[in-house]
């Protein structure tokens, strides 16, 4: 059998949305999105979804959520890498799912198992009507337009950051080598999740 | 033409006198560095952060270049700016690093310093804020017109990098 020269290669996440550290808030759940270029296909697995809702626990502040993230991506280029975005709500004193928060991070590109902390932030004041349509229910809609709103609209947007979320992460690709990309081997020691910050 | 991805992102700052921060960033690369995709500049939004002394932004970084030789490896400038409550903003510190030259995942702490005035600017920056600001930006990654400049360490910005190489070998570079 030939082996003919791949045009496309892979991209195989596995990993989960472990939990969340955050102070003030309690009872949330999240909703996450893959944001990616021109270039990329998933192929597999799903592309955004939902947890369940969470409460901390009675020791600590911690929120767990163990939410498996499997997906394949396909592509061309390693332009416009997949990046998650993950967006936190919980209830406010009425009862209604109020956003808590935003975060977003590209997908590793090593193969090690990468312990990604989010630094997780919300707007404090909208200036523009775009921003505000952007906040929707929709989870893909927010989401992506959170990512992609550009550079012109985070200029002028304030926001605090006030919890980590932290997502585990482990890549393998498929024929990266064969199309000529080197991504190497990490020498970095992966974030310890900092839970003992209570 | 060997290419190289940058993909990830300037995580945040710490170390600086005071929070609600933003930064401007670009990357500046040589006359051989041709730029395939993505923005080489931008500004991040201002982070106040509730919880910790750190500001995060995690801005992402996504760029595509190709190149035809080894020299003018892109650099990342940074400036670091402070913004209060009332809108005004005020400079907090220039840097740059280098973007490393080896695939695979890097977390780079990108070092800032401020330009120091007179004694007397040095005296009206505590009270009313502002100071000396570079007039070219070519001075923050550049050695060439340092000379006579005093300046004052300010904090830290930290950046997680992964790189991805591409032809390098074929052209007999080794990373």
């Amino acid at each position: 059998m030939a082996t003919g020269n791949p045009s496309v290669f892979l991209l195989t996440v596995n990993g989960q949305i472990e939990g969340a550290n955050f102070p003030e808030y309690d009872n949330l759940y999240c909703k996450y999105c893959y944001v990616y270029g021109h270039d990329w296909t998933p192929t597999s697995g799903l592309d955004e979804g939902i947890t369940q809702i969470t409460c901390k626990g009675s020791q600590s502040n911690k929120l767990i959520w163990n939410f498996p993230l499997e997906t394949t991506f396909k592509s061309t280029s390693p332009s416009g890498w997949p990046q998650l975005v993950v967006s936190v709500y919980g209830p406010d004193v009425f009862g209604n799912d109020v956003v808590r928060g935003y975060g977003a991070t590209h997908i590793p590109i090593t193969p090690e198992l990468m312990l990604q902390l989010y630094f997780l932030s919300r707007l404090s004041i909208m200036y523009l009507l775009l921003l505000y349509q952007a906040f929707t229910d929709h989870p893909h809609v927010c989401s992506r337009a959170h990512v992609e709103t550009s550079e012109v609209h985070k200029v002028i947007t304030r926001v605090r950051s006030q919890g980590f979320v932290t997502v585990s992460f482990q890549i393998m690709t498929k024929d990266m080598k064969k199309l000529g990309y080197d991504t190497g081997t990490s020498n970095t020691q992966p974030y310890s999740a900092d839970w003992s910050a209570d | 033409m060997a290419e190289l991805h940058i993909i990830g992102q300037i995580v945040g700052a710490s170390g600086f006198p005071q929070n609600s921060l933003f930064c401007k960033w670009g990357v500046h690369a040589g006359g051989a560095w041709r730029l395939l995709s993505g923005l080489k500049e931008g500004q991040t939004q201002v982070d106040n952060p509730q919880i910790g002394e750190t500001a995060y932004w995690s801005h992402p970084i996504d760029l595509h270049y190709a190149t035809k030789g080894l020299q003018g490896w892109p650099k990342i400038h940074l400036q670091v700016w402070h913004q209060d409550s009332f809108g005004r903003c005020q400079l907090h510190g220039y840097g740059y690093c280098h973007v490393p030259s080896s695939p695979g995942h890097h977390r780079v702490n990108c070092v800032t310093w401020r330009p120091l005035g007179t004694w007397q600017e040095q005296l009206a920056h505590t009270f009313v804020g502002g100071g000396p600001q570079l007039r070219s930006p070519d001075t923050i990654y550049s050695g060439a017109d340092r000379y006579r400049l005093h300046t004052e360490a300010m904090g830290t910005v930290e950046l997680e990098l992964g790189i991805i190489m591409s032809r390098f070998d074929k052209f007999g570079v080794e990373s």
